[in-house]
């Protein structure tokens, strides 16, 4: 009987010291996952700034352009066919399509409703009400930087 | 366990840690109706701990310039894996800490445990209080948004106001005239260098004194604590704590994923102040206090009277020991706990009026 | 030497003695005068009738170039006896009959040696052109109710046109041509039925100029000419509309309509836009059904109907979807998710429907239905990364309920535990 009588106590003991050590263990592991997971650094390893890399000097012939991303919303560097470098925001004023360098015209284009810029933005001619928000442009090297709103 | 049994003895043997053992072997917690307050300075030293080890984490990926700042906390909290986890976290548990810090502070003060001889542990604890409303106010402007660009220009320019030094402390502060890139720099370097240094050197002695002195048991609890059984330091109270700390765990968990903190508008100097700018809800009751009081009383500027008025308030709480004579021979005057309850009572209640939006 | 302050004044005094001698009846150009006496003569009379004019020419820029009221009056501005300096024998006449305007401006803005030394940019063939417009034409049969050059550059105090408070400035024309052509009494004399303005009024292209402050938006003249104003012909109308609206034109050109319109001398763009009140075009117009454009020629059964439903039912799945994922995306993005990549195909969505609109114009359907394919594949990317940041974000409370499941199991423990020891 009185080994009967221990042998619950005892079991209920090691099911109570099991339960502390798992949820223990558990909340530990809960703790420490992101932690570890928050250590390891994103594809992206650096945080976006109002500055990017628009692209290489190298890969930018006069009268040419190409289009870059400022996070979600595009822009376009164009290198003019006298080899001078100038950046705008690609989204045309229109309907916000996504603008393009246009070498035979040797001037921004838009696709859709073929609005026209210059050089400079300006919208010249088609449905366009306004000029192309311009981006400052920093050359250094071969890299090709472009600020927002400076 | 035969290696741990013989690092044990090889490093007792060298710096006698034995009456450290010994010590914790006897440490006791008094049981009586208010031994509920015991758990509160504990708790805050929690969400302190978990301050320490999100701030770092947070570190890995922060940038302390006005160019950057708003940029790398949105990086943290997009595109870090639980970078949102820990930054929403680390914003929760400072506001948790200050409130827990306050309870303990109150509760403290309520019960009498100010008295001699804790009058150190009092003084210590009352830094260490400001020190964490320094940490509060530091870290508020680090993201860089609109509120906290504002707030802190709101804040560096009541301090500012002080008599004599004003000038020299808002420069010191601010790092110039005006809040800028140079002000998110020293503030950066306020919140993780200066603060947390002299905030371990202070929790040390507050820590130290609470082991030499022992829990304090109030005037009325004295019978009760005799009658009944202490509660063993380790392992009792100890796991009792464990469970609040998990507890606060637990609470942080849930604010922090379902009321992640807000990022805001980046901070644009030039841009007109926007409506509703408010500190951290512990500035609360001396912001909207400032804000009622009348442009001048009697003669004097009415800022500067309501600085003054908390500089002697916050004196007053300081020296409570001193000032309170009869509680040096554990019979506390009647003056002094009316006193906490009516400053608990207008904290709370220009708090959460000031929340309600009560306050034009 | 000649101290340098006397020369402008010799040639005030030079130009003065030009003046000052006989003019011929017939408008020769204008000289200047140092003195206007007519000006000085006129300000102070009572009869507002004479004294406005005065009062008026004080901005004129045809005054501020030196041009005295005898410019187009004749006298003699320097005569200080009225009888003078309205002497008819020197060409003096007062007021001008409607008539003679177009021909006195013209005496000088048709004269491209003279204007070359007032005003180099500005063209000289407003008369050559006003006597072509339905204006001139009715003047020349005596109509003195039709517009002159008056009418809208205004008589004395005539401001250039560039000039933000003239008449004629883009975003002032509206009410210019209004006060004539808002008249719907005077208007159905000629067969119009006034409205145009007020139609306008609805437009587009009225929102452009006044709300988006547009000055390249259409306003009357940009249409039908302001010297040579006339309706755009049946022919030309696409001609008009396309001197912006390009692409449109392009692809109006290659679809069958262009030729089936001109059958019937149907206006190209403006069967479906109409003239004056030109809305936001709507994809709900497509169709032969009620109030929809193609039902004015299509029934349901004939190939152009069916065409049209067809149109239609892409532009209208392509919408929708796009409408779909950017609520999609948008909610995402409040949940606190970063949603850059869903944006960016988003907005090549966008541009694909707005060109697949296109090609409505040209009214192919296979082209518009590679242009709807691409707005689908690029919502679905969209759609795609959202679904993916809501998986994020179920995960995200999965593991919170999982953590909290932990703690909370861990409390029990602790609590158990601690009973136990204390038992």
């Amino acid at each position: 009987m009185a080994a009967d009588g221990t042998e619950p106590t005892v079991g209920r003991r090691t099911l109570l010291n099991w339960l502390l050590g798992t949820s223990l263990g558990a909340t530990l592991a809960a703790a420490l996952y992101p932690v570890l997971r928050f250590v390891i650094p994103p594809e992206v390893a650096e945080s976006p700034t109002n500055r990017v890399l628009a692209g290489k000097l190298s890969e930018l012939p006069p009268n040419t352009g190409r289009v870059f991303r400022f996070g979600a919303k595009p822009g376009i560097l164009i290198r003019t066919a006298s080899g001078e470098v100038r950046a705008f925001s690609a989204i045309c004023t229109h309907l916000n399509c996504t603008v393009q360098y246009r070498p035979d015209f040797q001037h921004l284009w838009c696709a859709c409703h073929n609005g026209h810029y210059d050089l400079q933005g300006k919208n010249i001619a088609g449905p366009p009400p306004r000029p192309l928000e311009a981006f400052k442009v920093d050359i250094a090297g071969d890299d090709i930087f472009v600020t927002k709103g400076a | 366990m035969r290696i741990l049994e013989r690092l044990w003895a090889s490093l007792d043997e060298r710096l006698g840690l034995a009456p450290l053992v010994e010590f914790a072997r006897h440490k006791e917690v008094p049981r009586h109706r208010t031994s509920w307050a015991y758990y509160f300075g504990g708790l805050t030293l929690f969400f302190l701990g978990i301050q320490i080890v999100t701030g770092i984490l947070l570190l890995l990926y922060y940038r302390p310039t006005a160019e950057a700042a708003f940029e790398s906390v949105q990086f943290i909290v997009t595109r870090v894996p639980f970078g949102w986890l820990v930054r929403s976290i680390h914003s929760w548990s400072a506001n948790l800490m200050i409130l827990s810090a306050f309870v303990h502070m109150f509760s403290v003060y309520l019960l009498g445990a100010y008295a001699k001889p804790r009058e150190l542990t009092w003084w210590s604890g009352f830094a260490l209080l400001l020190l964490a409303m320094g940490f509060g106010f530091s870290g508020y402007l680090l993201p860089w948004n609109e509120l906290s660009f504002f707030a802190t220009r709101i804040g560096t320019d009541i301090a500012g106001k002080t008599p004599l030094v004003g000038p020299w402390l808002l420069r010191f502060l601010r790092g110039g005239d005006d809040v800028t890139g140079a002000t998110l720099t020293r503030f950066f370097g306020f919140h993780v260098a200066l603060l947390p240094m002299l905030t371990s050197g202070l929790l040390a002695l507050h820590l130290l004194l609470i082991q030499k002195q022992g829990m304090h048991v109030p005037e009325g609890e004295a019978r009760e604590a005799q009658r009944r059984p202490p509660i063993p330091f380790f392992p009792n109270f100890a796991l009792r704590e464990a469970a609040v700390w998990l507890g606060g765990l637990a609470l942080l968990a849930v604010l922090a994923a379902f009321f992640p903190w807000e990022l805001g508008v980046k901070a644009d100097p030039f841009a007109p102040a926007p409506a509703g700018i408010k500190p951290e809800w512990y500035f609360l009751f001396m912001f909207e206090t400032l804000k009622l009081l009348p442009p001048h009383v009697l003669g004097i500027e009415g800022e500067l009277v309501g600085l003054a008025l908390f500089t002697l308030g916050g004196l007053v709480w300081f020296l409570a020991p001193v000032l309170d004579r009869g509680s040096r021979r554990g019979v506390r005057s009647r003056l002094f706990l009316l006193l906490g309850w009516l400053a608990l009572a207008y904290l709370v209640s220009f708090t959460v009026l000031s929340l309600a939006g009560v306050f034009p | 030497m000649i101290p340098r302050a006397v020369l402008p004044l010799a040639g005030l005094v030079l130009a003065a003695t030009g003046l000052s001698a006989p003019r011929p009846a017939t408008l020769g150009p204008p000289g200047k005068a140092a003195v206007d006496t007519c000006l000085d003569c006129h300000r102070s009379l009572d009869e507002s009738r004479l004294s406005q004019p005065a009062e008026q020419a004080a901005a004129d820029i045809h005054r501020l170039q030196g041009i005295t009221c005898a410019g187009c009056h004749g006298g003699d501005p320097t005569a200080e006896d009225p009888e003078a300096a309205m002497n008819p024998a020197l060409g003096f006449q007062g007021a001008i009959a409607p008539t003679a305007v177009p021909a006195l401006c013209a005496g000088c803005h048709s004269n491209p040696a003279f204007m070359l030394r007032y005003a180099p940019n500005i063209p000289t063939d407003q008369a050559a052109q006003y006597a072509t417009s339905r204006h001139g034409l009715a003047l020349a049969k005596g109509d003195t109710r039709v517009a002159t050059c008056t009418s809208c550059h205004g008589a004395h105090g005539v401001l250039p046109a560039d000039d933000a408070r003239s008449p004629v400035y883009p975003s002032r024309i509206v009410e210019t041509c209004e006060r004539c052509h808002g008249d719907a009494s005077l208007m159905q004399t000629y067969g119009i039925s006034g409205r145009e303005v007020a139609d306008y009024r609805q437009s587009v292209h009225y929102a452009a100029l006044t709300q988006k402050n547009d000055l390249s938006a259409p306003t009357c003249n940009d249409c039908h000419g302001s010297h040579g104003a006339t309706p755009p012909g049946v022919s030309s109308v696409s001609n008009v509309c396309g001197t912006c609206h390009l692409t449109q034109r392009e692809l109006f050109d290659l679809s069958p309509h262009k030729e089936a319109f001109a059958s019937i001398e149907q206006p190209a763009c403006e069967a479906c836009h109409g003239n004056h009140a030109i809305h936001a075009p709507d994809d709900a117009w497509i169709g032969v059904g009620e109030g929809q454009v193609c039902g004015s020629c299509h029934v349901a059964e004939d190939g152009g109907g069916q065409v049209a439903v067809q149109l239609a039912a892409h532009l209208g799945g392509a919408s929708r979807a796009i409408a779909a994922s950017r609520e999609r995306v948008a909610r995402a993005e409040r949940a606190g998710m970063l949603m850059d990549e869903a944006l960016v195909q988003l907005e090549e969505a966008h541009q694909a429907l707005v060109l697949a609109r296109n090609q409505v114009h040209a009214a192919a359907l296979a082209t518009l239905e590679e242009e709807t394919r691409r707005v689908l594949a690029a919502a679905s990317k969209a759609d795609q990364l959202a679904a993916a940041a809501e998986a994020e974000i179920r995960f995200r409370r999965t593991g919170l309920v999982v953590s909290l499941v932990a703690i909370l199991a861990a409390m029990v423990a602790l609590a158990l535990k601690v009973r136990s020891m204390e038992r």
